[in-house]
C-alpha cells in the first residue's frame, strides 16, 4: 500500500517497521507505546518504537494525548483513506517523472486496460462457474423427480 | 417599497436557509448508509436529502416568511433595510438563475447527444415488452441507456443485441424498465438545479445505488441473476461503456464488480431486504398538528427573525 510511493508531498516514504506500527495501531484504535509492546506482535525495544511512532507523529500520521507519564497514540488516516492519498500521490509523481508527460499517462492507461482485461475475465469465470452450478442443480432437481432415469446421464448433463 | 422590502426578505430567507440545510445535508447523508433497507429505499432517501434543501426553503419561505411579513409588517413605515439582505437577495436569484440554466444546458446537451445516437435507429421487438426500445447503428453511444424525461427510451446498439443471448438482452432492458419507472432521469435533471458545493459524492452514491436498486427490481430469480451479471461482464468488455449525457441513465453506471459480486450472491430470501416500516405517515400527521397549533406564535417568530435580518 504504501511500499513504492510517498505519502504526504515531500515526507519519505515508510519503512516496514513505520508501516508495521502503523497497522498495529489501526488493529487497537489508539494504543501507548507499552501497550504495543505488551501486545506482542512489536517485538522492538521500547526505545525503537518510541522513537518511530514520535516519526510517523512528525509525519502527521498520528495524532497524540498525553496519558499519565506517555503518550496516547491515534492514526489520524484510516487504512483506506492512507491508499487512496498514496494512489493520488504515486499517480502524481509518475505523471511527473517524465519530460514528456503523455508517455506516462499512456504507460497508466495500458497497466489499466490490461487490469480491467484481468478483472473482467476473472468476473466472466465466476459467472459461468455459477452458471455451472445453477444448471447442475435444476438437473439433479429434474433427476431425482425422475428415478427411473440413468444416474449416470444425469451427471453428465449436469456437468454440460 | 413594502413589495420590494418583502421579496428581498423572503430570498435572503430561502438563501440563508437553503445554504444551511445543503450544508447540514453534505455533512450527515453519509449515515444514511448505515441504514439496514433495501437499496431502493436508500436511493429514495438520498434522492429526498438532496432535494430537502430546496423544498425545504421553498415551502418554509412561503408558509411562513410571506405570511409573516403580510400580516406582521406595518405597511406604513418606510423602514430602511440593511445590505445584508440586499446581497443576500441577490445570491438567491443568481442561485436559482444558475440553477435553471444548468437544467436548460444539461437539457439541450442530452438531446443533442440523443439526435446523434438516433440516427438510423430502428424499433425493435421486445416480445411486445414495451415500444420505446429502439436500436440504432453505432455512434459512439452506450451499450445500453435509458434516455429522455418525459418519455423515457432506451436505446440498445447493435452490438449489444448481436452479443448478448436473448434472456440476457431482456433482463437488462427489465433493468433498463426499473430506471423508468423510478423516474431516475428526472433526479438527474433536478439535481442540476440544486446548486451546491460538496454534493458530488453524494449524487455518485446515489447513482451507484439506483444501479443496484434497478438490478434487484429486475431480478426474481438466481438465474435471472447470472444472466444479469453475464450481460454486465460481457458489455464491459465494449467500448464506449458509459453514458456521458446528463439526463441517461448507462447500464454499466457504478463498480461492475460491485455489481456482479452482488448478482452473483442473490438469493430470494435476502431479496426481500428490511423495509422502512410506515414511520412518515405518523410523522408527517404529528408535523401538520403541531404546525396547525402553533402556526400564529411561529408566524410572530418569524417575523422577529426577518426583523433581525432587515437591520
Amino acid at each position: 500500500m504504501v511500499r513504492s510511493f510517498s505519502i504526504f508531498g515531500s515526507s519519505p516514504q515508510l519503512g516496514p517497521f513505520e508501516q508495521q506500527l502503523l497497522r498495529a495501531l489501526w488493529e487497537h484504535g489508539s494504543a501507548t507505546v507499552r501497550e504495543l509492546i505488551k501486545d506482542g506482535k512489536v517485538r522492538q525495544a521500547y526505545t525503537t518504537v518510541m522513537t518511530t511512532v514520535d516519526r510517523l507523529y512528525k509525519k502527521g500520521l498520528l495524532d497524540r494525548v498525553v496519558e499519565g507519564r506517555a503518550f496516547r497514540y491515534t492514526p489520524r488516516h484510516t487504512p483506506g483513506e492512507l491508499q487512496r492519498v498514496a494512489a493520488f500521490e504515486g499517480i502524481r509523481q509518475l505523471l511527473g517523472s517524465s519530460d514528456t508527460s503523455s508517455l506516462p499517462l499512456s504507460h497508466l492507461v495500458e497497466a489499466l486496460t490490461a487490469h480491467d482485461v484481468e478483472l473482467l475475465d476473472e468476473l466472466q469465470l465466476l459467472v459461468e462457474r455459477k452458471r455451472r452450478e445453477l444448471h447442475s442443480n435444476e438437473t439433479s432437481k429434474q433427476g431425482s423427480a425422475r428415478p427411473d432415469q440413468n444416474p449416470g446421464q444425469n451427471k453428465m448433463r449436469g456437468r454440460r | 417599497m413594502f413589495a420590494l422590502r418583502e421579496i428581498a426578505i423572503c430570498l435572503a430567507f430561502f438563501a440563508l436557509l437553503y445554504s444551511f440545510l445543503s450544508a447540514l445535508v453534505a455533512v450527515t447523508w453519509r449515515l444514511l448508509r448505515l441504514l439496514p433497507v433495501s437499496k431502493k429505499i436508500i436511493a429514495d432517501l438520498l434522492f429526498a436529502l438532496r432535494v430537502l434543501p430546496l423544498l425545504a426553503s421553498i415551502i418554509l419561505t412561503l408558509a411562513f416568511v410571506v405570511p409573516s411579513f403580510q400580516m406582521l409588517e406595518p405597511r406604513s413605515v418606510d423602514e430602511r433595510m440593511g445590505t445584508m439582505p440586499v446581497i443576500l437577495g441577490i445570491c438567491a436569484v443568481l442561485l436559482i438563475l444558475t440553477g435553471c440554466l444548468r437544467v436548460i444546458a444539461a437539457h439541450r446537451k442530452t438531446r443533442r447527444m440523443v439526435a446523434q445516437w438516433l440516427d438510423g435507429a430502428r424499433p425493435m421487438d421486445t416480445d411486445g415488452n414495451a415500444n420505446t426500445v429502439t436500436i440504432r447503428a453505432e455512434h459512439g453511444a452506450p451499450p445500453i441507456v435509458l434516455v429522455g424525461v418525459y418519455a423515457p427510451r432506451v436505446l440498445v446498439s447493435e452490438s449489444t443485441v448481436e452479443i448478448l443471448s436473448d434472456d440476457e438482452l431482456q433482463i437488462a432492458l427489465k433493468h433498463e424498465f426499473a430506471h423508468i419507472q423510478s423516474r431516475d432521469n428526472l433526479k438527474k435533471l433536478v439535481f442540476r438545479f440544486c446548486l451546491f458545493p460538496g454534493m458530488t459524492e453524494l449524487e455518485n452514491t446515489w447513482s451507484q445505488t439506483t444501479e443496484m436498486a434497478a438490478d434487484s427490481a429486475a431480478v426474481s430469480k438466481v438465474g435471472d441473476a447470472v444472466d444479469l451479471a453475464a450481460a454486465l461482464v460481457k458489455l464491459s468488455r465494449l467500448l464506449p461503456g458509459e453514458a456521458t449525457a446528463v439526463c441517461t441513465v448507462g447500464f454499466m453506471t457504478g463498480s461492475i464488480s460491485d455489481r456482479v459480486a452482488r448478482l452473483l450472491a442473490w438469493n430470494a430470501a435476502e431479496s426481500r431486504d428490511a423495509r422502512l416500516r410506515p414511520y412518515a405517515i405518523p410523522a408527517v400527521l404529528i408535523t401538520l398538528l403541531s404546525v396547525f397549533f402553533t402556526y400564529g406564535p411561529a408566524l410572530r417568530l418569524t417575523h422577529e427573525v426577518t426583523e433581525w435580518l432587515v437591520r
